[in-house]
């Protein structure tokens, strides 16, 4: 049992969390699909299995009781409605909070939260949860601190709280008793030798199982709450045994401070000396420092893997061969001195190679948006349901791929939005039948491959933003003066909630509350070399749009120049290409017009930006690049165009970031320096 | 010397070999690269510095404030060159054999080239030879640290973090 297996336990899991995060909301619109439920119950069962064979206890503890739940749904027992819903999503909250701190390097988890054990066992019995909810929070005082974590070296803390609970207890209710019990119970069947095989732990989890099954059976009152084993299994426990117990986790403590302490893994079922040696041999203690850990969670061992189909990777190494062979002959004509055409021949084969290699290679970095995506109809359900809101989320386009580091780092900005949208967007339903729209709000959040860019976009039908109030706050903020903020046209007056300092809590009831935060998801996006956009109407909702690049990586661009100065243009936003004639252009309404195909585009001279010196007389440039740019054409004059080269997407740098008009730069095939045009800066630019 | 600016100067890698001008030792010293714009000698932290270039082809970027030259390549690194001379309004000069770009580093591993007129040694000045400066209006936008008479020159300390920020 070793850090590889808790790795690979660890990536299934994080996997299962995230369907099951999926699931879960889809479950609470179709409660009778049956595939849905099966796979739901599968997913719990799996994430047991494997936090069993590892020894997590309370991570075995939720996942089993959530799985009794399923298994009570499937028969027809139990209903999952929203109350049900409320407590299965918050015990697979704490499955994917446990999996995310294991992911973080953490080796030790806290212990469960008892009411929410309680609550989830009263489901399976078919009670409604809220009344358990109520009487355990009519005894908050008395529960054991959650954080008696099972580890076999009390702190003292722990210690205090527990004594000081005995004498609260006094009469000892049975709950709290078991509660009690709860916290020093531990895996049975342990050997006193310290060393566990996987035959004796799967046997030790077949037992937990079985024996929980027992509670649940009615022979005890509080099913939740596992009888160590060695305690009589009648249900009842005098004050003598409560009173044992805590002496012997007594000894157990100063056993455990006299002995040097020794690292053991945290999750490794191994007792630690320090019981034997203290002799303390029941069942109870060793248990409880077999659970138990005190090793020091290794920091950062987490790796960041990505899940490649193996055909993909066999599509490399295949390519990769290839690669070596077109070496070898290069080798072989080196020392030949082979004609021209034999060494063209190797070299365009070489070109071939690579590009393949390199697609190959991009791909395994692609994945679909969904990742992304897959969390928003949970965020959306609990965020409505707090608020009081019908609200109905639509995804589209999930499918999409992109960068799996985009992936990840469009996560955080997009909940942000997903969220203000939720919040301060949709109305509350009453509101809404007030305003003649349906009572139930929509959100649709959708992604789409736009060129080389991604265009993810968030769209509530909500109330919109009032452009007035947005410049009145700017003023009364001291942003801007009185009559910069008139002179605004409704759209930048829309990117003012962008601003840092915009936004504050007060703000939330008259402006819709757009401001929190915005600013932070500005700087979030625009670090990934992409835009945000806010479209709205007063009264018929907003669509903030975010762009982002397709991968932070390589691009395909079309290389044009003024003289010696190289510039790339996107390729993917290129459609064509022709020689500029001042004759077939005309001036409409101030703005330069070429004709294409009976259709008007709109001209624009970089060559007046880029290459001032170059402008004489009429001339301006010999081509014309038709680009698009949203669904939009324009065409751009430039002296000349050289052809099209992959570049590598090279940072500006901080100083340069707010130049407009520029993506990046790239070092070309002869090492000079070309800089990396981006479209829609550049036309702003124009404007 | 207020104690506030000794504190700063401190905070910077002290090397103790700094000696006085008649050879005696002079307390813990500041390592820095000496540099000249007309006539003025100025210092920056030698721990700021990556490297010093030979100044090669510079691609002027259109549409950049008038104290960027353009952009570098750095060894596969697109650096932003500053000319140091505008930043303290002194007017352009052609590039000549002696200019240098002063590579430096700033905070979030951001690089910027700084373009001197000639570069003259790397050097330890005493810290009981710098004096802080009155926070005038004039000092803060020069982005002066502080001022050091040593060895009969007067040299100014450039505080490059600050000088960068307030350039972005």
């Amino acid at each position: 049992m070793d850090e590889d297996i808790l790795q690979d336990f660890l990536v299934e899991a994080t996997e299962l969390v995230d369907q099951l995060n999926e699931q879960l909301v889809d479950l609470e619109q179709s409660p009778s699909d049956r595939d849905l439920l099966n796979a739901v119950f599968r997913g719990f069962h799996t994430i047991k299995g494997g936090a069993g064979f590892l020894g997590i206890t309370p991570l075995i503890e939720v996942c089993h009781r959530a799985e009794n739940v399923f298994d009570k749904i499937r028969n027809g027992d139990v209903e999952y409605d929203a109350v049900a819903a409320d407590v299965i999503l918050r015990a697979f909250d704490v499955i994917s909070d446990s999996i995310n701190l294991l992911n973080e390097g953490h080796r030790e988890l806290p212990e469960n939260n008892p009411t929410l054990l309680k609550e989830l066992d009263a489901l399976t019995k078919g009670q409604l949860a809220a009344p358990v909810a109520e009487e355990s929070a009519s005894q908050p005082k008395l529960s054991l601190p959650a954080d008696v974590d099972p580890d076999g070296d009390m702190t003292d803390d722990e210690f205090e709280a527990l004594l000081n609970q005995r004498d609260q207890l006094g009469g000892a209710s049975d709950v709290e008793v078991s509660q009690a019990e709860k916290a020093l119970q531990l895996p049975e069947g342990l050997d006193p030798d310290g060393e566990i095989t996987d035959d004796e732990f799967e046997a030790l989890l077949n037992q937990r199982d079985s024996l929980d099954a027992l509670h649940v059976g009615g022979v005890s009152k509080t099913p939740s709450l596992q009888l160590p084993e060695g305690m009589d299994p009648d249900g009842e426990i005098t004050d003598d045994e409560f009173d044992a117990l805590l002496n012997q986790r007594d000894l157990l403590e100063m056993s455990a401070m006299a002995e040097p302490e020794e690292e053991v893994h945290v999750i490794k079922p191994v007792a630690k000396p320090a019981v034997s040696k203290a002799q303390v041999a029941s069942d109870e203690e060793d248990g409880s420092s077999a659970g138990a850990s005190k090793a020091p969670a290794k920091p950062g061992t987490t790796e960041s893997t990505v899940r490649v189909d193996t055909k993909r990777l066999d599509e490399i190494m295949n390519l990769v061969g290839e690669l070596v062979l077109v070496r070898n002959r290069l080798l072989t004509l080196r020392t030949t001195q082979a004609s021209g055409e034999e060494l063209s021949n190797a070299v365009a084969n070489l070109d071939h190679v690579t590009t393949d290699l390199q697609t190959s290679v991009m791909k395994t970095r692609m994945q679909p948006v969904k990742k992304v995506f897959g969390r928003f109809p949970r965020v959306v359900r609990d965020l409505a349901r707090k608020l009081g809101k019908e609200i109905e989320l639509e995804l589209r386009g999930e499918e999409t791929d992109l960068d799996k580091n985009l992936v990840e780092a469009l996560a955080d900005p997009l909940v942000h939005l997903v969220r203000n949208s939720v919040d301060h967007g949709i109305e509350m339903p009453a509101d809404r039948i007030k305003a003649g729209k349906p009572k139930k709000g929509t959100v649709i959040l959708a992604a789409e491959q736009e060129g080389d860019h991604i265009l993810l976009s968030i769209t509530d039908d909500g109330k919109g933003m009032d452009p007035d109030v947005l410049r009145r706050k700017a003023v009364e903020k001291g942003m801007l003066d009185e009559m910069t903020a008139n002179q605004l046209d409704d759209k930048d007056a829309f990117e003012l909630i962008m601003s840092a300092g915009f936004s504050t809590a007060e703000q939330i009831s008259d402006i819709s509350g757009r401001g929190v935060g915005m600013d932070v998801v500005k700087s979030m996006i625009t670090k990934l070399n992409g835009s945000i956009d806010i479209h709205s109407v007063l009264g018929e909702g907003t669509r903030m749009s975010i762009r982002v690049p397709l991968t932070l990586a390589i691009l395909p661009t079309l290389m044009v120049s003024f003289g010696e100065d190289n510039y790339a243009i996107p390729l993917t936003s290129v459609q064509e290409i022709f020689d500029y004639e001042p004759e077939k252009t005309n001036k409409i309404d101030g703005q330069m017009m070429v004709r294409l195909r009976e259709k008007s585009i709109p001209l624009y001279f970089l060559t007046e930006w880029l290459a001032p010196e170059k402008v004489k007389d009429d001339y301006y440039g010999d081509k014309v690049v038709i680009v698009t740019i949203g669904n939009q054409r324009a065409g751009l004059v430039v002296e000349q165009v050289n052809g099209q080269e992959e570049v590598v997407i090279k940072p500006l740098g901080m100083m340069l970031k707010k130049v407009a008009g520029y993506a990046g730069a790239t070092i070309t095939g002869n090492g000079s320096i070309a800089l990396i045009l981006d479209l829609p800066g550049v036309i702003h630019r124009f404007q | 010397m207020n104690l506030d600016a000794r504190q700063k100067l401190s905070s910077f890698q002290a090397v103790d070999a700094g000696l006085d001008d008649d050879g005696a030792y002079a307390g813990p010293s500041a390592r820095c690269v000496l540099f000249t714009l007309e006539d003025e000698i100025y210092g920056i932290y030698v721990k700021k510095i990556r490297e010093v270039l030979r100044v090669g082809k510079i691609r002027q970027v259109a549409g950049t404030p008038s104290h960027v030259l353009g952009v570098i390549n750095v060894r596969g690194v697109i650096v932003t060159v500053v000319d140091t001379r505008t930043v303290y309004g002194m007017p352009r000069k052609p590039i000549t054999d002696l200019s240098r770009i002063i590579i430096v580093e700033l905070e979030e591993e951001q690089t910027v080239g700084m373009m001197v007129d000639f570069v003259m040694e790397v050097r330890d000045i005493p810290e009981s030879r710098f004096e802080a400066l009155s926070s005038t209006k004039e000092n803060a936008s020069r982005y002066i640290q502080g001022i050091a008479h040593y060895q009969n020159n007067v040299i100014i300390l450039i505080d490059v973090d600050n000088m960068m920020m307030k350039l972005t």
